[in-house]
């Protein structure tokens, strides 16, 4: 059986599997979407078509604190028409899991992960097949749980595949311009302008004159060139800037305060408001202060500090959703070499599996029954954002010490003890 | 600390003892679970009750409800006698057909008398088809607006046409129209007051509330009339036509959901109180409080609890977060209605002296006694210790199988000198040697088992799908079809499997690790929702961890233990238990499944979600894995 035609059958199982969900239960996406871990206020469907029904009427969608997305968006579903708007959204997301998938095969294909230009793990022939890592995107319950739920948050999750795949395969531009997608939808894909930088950097010079600065700086330019046009455009659009302190605005000052399984939330509704500022300065530097270090720690793996941005992303942003986590957990089995150095994947497997299992029954505890309170709810998110950490962390380990295992060759599968 | 080390890490040599420690680990945190439950009912670990919201002020009224009252309760009952058509006699025997004719002239006859009273009176019509089955009414209901109110804030008193035992409850209906006549004439109410005649028990409260909270389908009406949020609803049921002499409380709501203690402990109060009557629970008539009857009544509890199903017309209210009772009549004695009356009253003098909804007392609890219960947290660890049972398991097998496979089942000493590569382990200042083939970890191969595992939980939709949709005639065969399909299941599946897929010990340990590791969790979230379903089937599937266990070692199991595997297997088959139940309890199988579907349907019970999709993957994953052969 040809590759491609694998290709195809994975594709058309994955796309007719959700069709079945789609068509078969017509309650379950729209189910999902009113479910806390899929829909952030800022990715929900729901109030996307809130802020559709304002738009398409005249009225600015960004009155009422109801919609918190770009102005774009509201454009592109403003072209579908309203009789067939079901149909074509569930074909709409349905596209975007599969040019996710594409995009996770052609990064796949590269064999980038553990053979990066300045950096050969000995263990890079351990691999998945690029096709048995799509389909482990494609069928991991949080990804079909989220196109069911069709936060917009997919849009970003595919802009951000698509920039990796087209930084790997040398099209810096395009790379640029699809991370600039990402960041204006949901603003924090910008954390990944320097790791993608980066890996675009070695791709294309392929270390024949170090490190090209101009290059970055070039980049840089093209990328907040880019996102400037985005905005231009949504000025054009909405005739006014206010969309602005509404989209970028809620995220970096957490003015909707909903429930959802990131760690912001809980905090900053027992806070007192004199605090407010600086810890919302404390969460947002915490989560930029892991680019640098990063970065400059494992220079030579770009992808990987990629990916593990990605990941942490997923944990620390102010509203994370399961599409967060999804698209770190496609990317992750790129990394299948570092798997046996791994130390703990039976215990933060089990925590967020229990986390999984537990959300809902603590939230529904919460919320319907009566019987619980907020707490409930919020210490499985800390265990999900735990279970979340350690597998970073441990991933993070197993690399250094993939890496470590290059100048101490006689170390091999040798277990570690201080020295 | 450093001697401990080294003796675990000497342990990592003794396989004898490290295989089968887990096991003894499971099998010993299951009989905790047991022995924790069984301690319960002693003075050491239960608590009395008592009052936690003091607002409530159970009891501290006068009540009026008497002297010419009850010529108007006489009246009443004629004219309820006149509605049945039949007056003075049992009801039981009337058919369907005839009682769907008399519901239909009851229902405008109610309006009249209600309105007659003063109050604002609506009615809604509703209908449940499951399956052929179709479950129709008309529920009737009258509102008093509270005189010092805002109608905001409402409480609910519920008569059923007939109660739980199809019984006509003729001296409710009467006593609710008298109480409804009475409580009209009061000004101190400050919530409204909702008087709702349900055509049944089971569909027609459920049809209400549903419509109240605009939740309701197609075939349910809206309601016409509204009030505001609902406080608590209390149920009358009083079939007798002699006097009574205690009251029995019904509290478990569906999916084992209960309502505050408060409200319990409220009624417990002014009943035996204020106004003498005992008290009995979960159908225990005479009601002791030594430790036998202790244990009966939680054990009672606790079926009923873990069954989920409605068990009166309360039950409906309980998911929309609207906590209620009922009040039952029982036994032969001197107690009247009147006094059932006073009862009633002073509970409503109580709701209504409710600050806010119902939040201080507790909302998982299991009663053994009138004045006697255990709270979650003493409770919860023996559901808790059961589903770690599982968790432990699922984690030595995991181990186990990153384990390669080893000649030698035991190591001695001897051996261990014997060209087997050693290699020193130390970690602070302990030392120990440790063969070097102990410290290596085999790569696991994932897949197979994961896909299985994912399958088997996927398959369940197929009986939850048969026994939710097969009409009332076909639902026994389909029943025994499933029973033997289901006994040779997994030989078929062991036996394909093993033609297609030649799986490995290890992928035999990975998928019993997984399918552990799924139980364990899914039990642990279950018990913090239906604390007792998700102990009865840790308690029913815990014979899964001692099944088919040394793992690695290579001796074959010998024939007659894996005989009295199988057969265990087999008892233990959630189809098996089924039909076991239904036989105890002395209903037909097919009367019992149709119930589910009831429950399913209209109720929207998950008891059987649960079955399928999760005590059902959990028997056949284990069930594979003894007949796999590796």
């Amino acid at each position: 059986m040809g590759r491609l035609l694998q290709q195809v059958l994975l594709f058309a199982a994955a796309a007719l599997l959700r069709l079945i969900l789609f068509l078969v239960f017509p309650s379950l996406p729209d189910f999902f979407t009113g479910r806390v871990e899929v829909s952030t206020p800022v990715t929900s469907f729901k109030r996307l078509q809130e802020g559709l029904f304002l738009y398409t009427r005249n009225v600015s969608p960004y009155d009422g604190g109801v919609f918190y997305q770009p102005p774009l968006l509201l454009t592109l579903f403003s072209f579908i028409p309203d009789s067939i708007f079901t149909t074509v959204t569930a074909l709409l997301y349905i596209g975007l899991d599969l040019a996710s998938a594409q995009a996770l095969i052609e990064i796949a294909d590269s064999k980038l992960s553990g053979h990066e230009l300045f950096y050969k793990s000995p263990r890079r022939h351990s691999r998945w097949g690029s096709l048995a890592v799509a389909a482990a995107f494609l069928f991991n319950p949080l990804t079909v749980i989220s196109c069911l739920g069709r936060p917009t948050s997919i849009f970003s999750n595919y802009a951000i595949l698509l920039a990796i795949s087209k930084a790997i395969q040398g099209k810096t531009g395009n790379a640029i311009i699809a991370l600039s997608m990402a960041a204006y939808q949901s603003m924090y894909p910008a954390i990944l302008l320097l790791p993608l930088l980066l890996l675009a950097h070695d791709v294309s010079t392929q270390g024949i004159i170090g490190t090209d600065t101009g290059f970055l700086v070039r980049h840089a330019a093209l990328f907040f060139g880019a996102i400037s046009a985005l905005f231009g455009l949504s000025y054009l659009v909405t005739g006014s800037w206010e969309f602005f302190a509404s989209t970028y605005g809620n995220q970096l000052l957490l003015v909707d305060l909903t429930p959802n399984i990131g760690l912001w939330w809980y905090f900053f509704i027992e806070m007192f408001d004199s605090f407010r500022e600086f810890f919302l300065g404390v969460f947002w530097l915490h989560l930029l202060s892991y680019v640098g270090g990063l970065s400059v720690r494992l220079r030579t793996q770009p992808l990987f500090v990629t990916i593990t941005m990605v990941g942490l992303i997923a944990v620390f942003i102010p509203y994370p959703s399961i599409s967060n986590a999804s698209i770190y957990l496609g990317l992750f089995p790129l990394y299948k070499h570092i798997f046996p150095l791994m130390r703990t994947t039976f215990i933060y497997t089990t925590a967020l599996l229990y986390s999984i299992v537990l959300g809902p029954a603590f939230y529904y505890l919460w919320i319907y029954a009566g019987s619980g309170n907020a707490n409930f709810f919020y210490a499985i998110t800390l265990v999900w954002g735990l279970g979340f950490s350690l597998l970073i962390g441990d991933s993070i380990w197993a690399t250094l010490r993939d890496e470590w295992e290059v100048t101490r060759p006689e170390m091999k599968d040798k277990p570690i003890r201080q020295i | 600390m450093g001697l401990l080390t080294s003796s675990l890490l000497a342990l990592r040599r003794d396989r004898g003892l490290i295989e089968k420690l887990p096991s003894y680990v499971s099998i010993i945190c299951v009989i905790i679970g047991v022995v924790w439950l069984l301690l319960l009912p002693l003075d050491e670990y239960s608590r009395k009750t008592y009052i936690s919201e003091n607002a409530l002020l159970p009891g501290q009224v006068h009540t009026y409800f008497a002297g010419s009252e009850q010529k108007i309760f006489n009246a009443y009952k004629h004219e309820v006698a006149n509605l049945t058509g039949q007056p003075h006699h049992a009801y039981e025997q009337c058919d369907v057909y005839v009682f769907m004719l008399i519901v239909s002239s009851v229902a405008p006859k109610l309006v009249e008398i209600l309105r007659s009273s003063g109050l604002k009176v609506a009615t809604q019509k509703y209908e449940y088809v499951v399956g052929d089955d179709v479950h129709q009414g008309e529920n009737v209901y009258g509102i008093i607006h509270a005189p010092r109110g805002d109608a905001t804030e409402a409480i609910v008193l519920v008569t059923a046409w007939k109660n739980m035992e199809e019984q006509l409850n003729q001296n409710g209906v009467a006593l609710a129209l008298t109480l409804a006549r009475y409580f009209k004439r009061w000004s101190l109410w400050s919530k409204d007051i909702i008087f709702l005649i349900s055509a049944d028990s089971k569909a027609g409260p459920q049809a209400w509330i549903e419509a109240y909270h605009d939740c309701h389908s197609a075939n349910v009406e809206s309601l016409p009339l509204k009030s505001g949020a609902l406080e608590g609803a209390i149920v009358v049921d009083n079939p007798l036509n002699h006097s009574f002499e205690s009251i029995h409380i019904t509290y478990d709501g569906i999916n084992g959901q209960l309502p505050n203690l408060d409200l319990f402990n409220t009624a417990v109060s002014i009943a035996s109180g204020q106004h003498g009557i005992p008290i009995s629970l979960q159908q225990m008539w005479k009601s002791g409080d030594s430790y036998r009857e202790r244990l009966s009544t939680t054990f009672r509890g606790m079926v009923s609890q873990g069954f989920g199903q409605s068990t009166g017309p309360h039950s409906s209210f309980i998911p929309y977060h609207v906590d209620a009772i009922t009040l039952k009549t029982v036994g032969q004695g001197w107690q009247d209605d009147m006094a059932l009356g006073r009862v009633v009253e002073s509970l409503f003098r109580s709701l209504n002296n409710l600050m806010e909804h119902f939040h201080q007392s507790f909302f998982l609890y299991l009663l053994m006694h009138n004045n006697r219960f255990v709270s979650i947290g003493t409770y919860l660890p023996s559901a808790m210790a059961v589903a770690a049972s599982f968790t432990i398991m699922a984690l030595a097998l995991w181990i186990a199988s990153g384990r390669p496979p080893s000649d030698t089942s035991t190591a001695s000493p001897a051996k261990l000198s014997e060209g087997r590569k050693m290699e020193v382990v130390s970690t602070g200042d302990a030392v120990a040697v440790v063969p070097q083939e102990d410290m290596r970890v085999l790569e696991r191969e994932l897949l197979l088992p994961v896909t299985s595992i994912v399958t088997l939980h996927i398959l369940g939709i197929i009986p939850f799908y048969l026994f939710n949709h097969t009409n009332q005639q076909d639902l026994r065969y389909v029943f025994y079809i499933f029973l033997v399909v289901n006994s040779i299941l997994p030989y078929l599946v062991a036996s394909t499997t093993q033609s297609l897929a030649a799986p490995t010990l290890q992928h035999k340990l990975l998928l019993k690790s997984f399918s552990f590791l799924l139980l364990g969790m899914f039990l642990a979230s279950l018990a913090t929702v239906n604390f007792s379903l998700s102990l009865f089937i840790g308690l029913l599937s815990s014979p899964l961890l001692l099944v088919g266990i040394r793992p690695v070692s290579t001796t074959k199991t010998s024939w007659p233990r894996k005989m009295i595997e199988n057969l265990v297997l087999q008892t233990l088959s959630p189809p098996v238990i089924i039909a076991a139940l239904c036989w105890s309890a002395g209903v037909s199988v097919e009367s019992a499944l149709l119930e589910a579907a009831f429950g399913w349907h209209v109720w929207g019970v998950w008891t059987q979600v649960i079955v399928w999709g999760v005590w059902w993957p959990a028997w056949l994953a284990g069930a594979i894995g003894v007949s796999l052969q590796t």
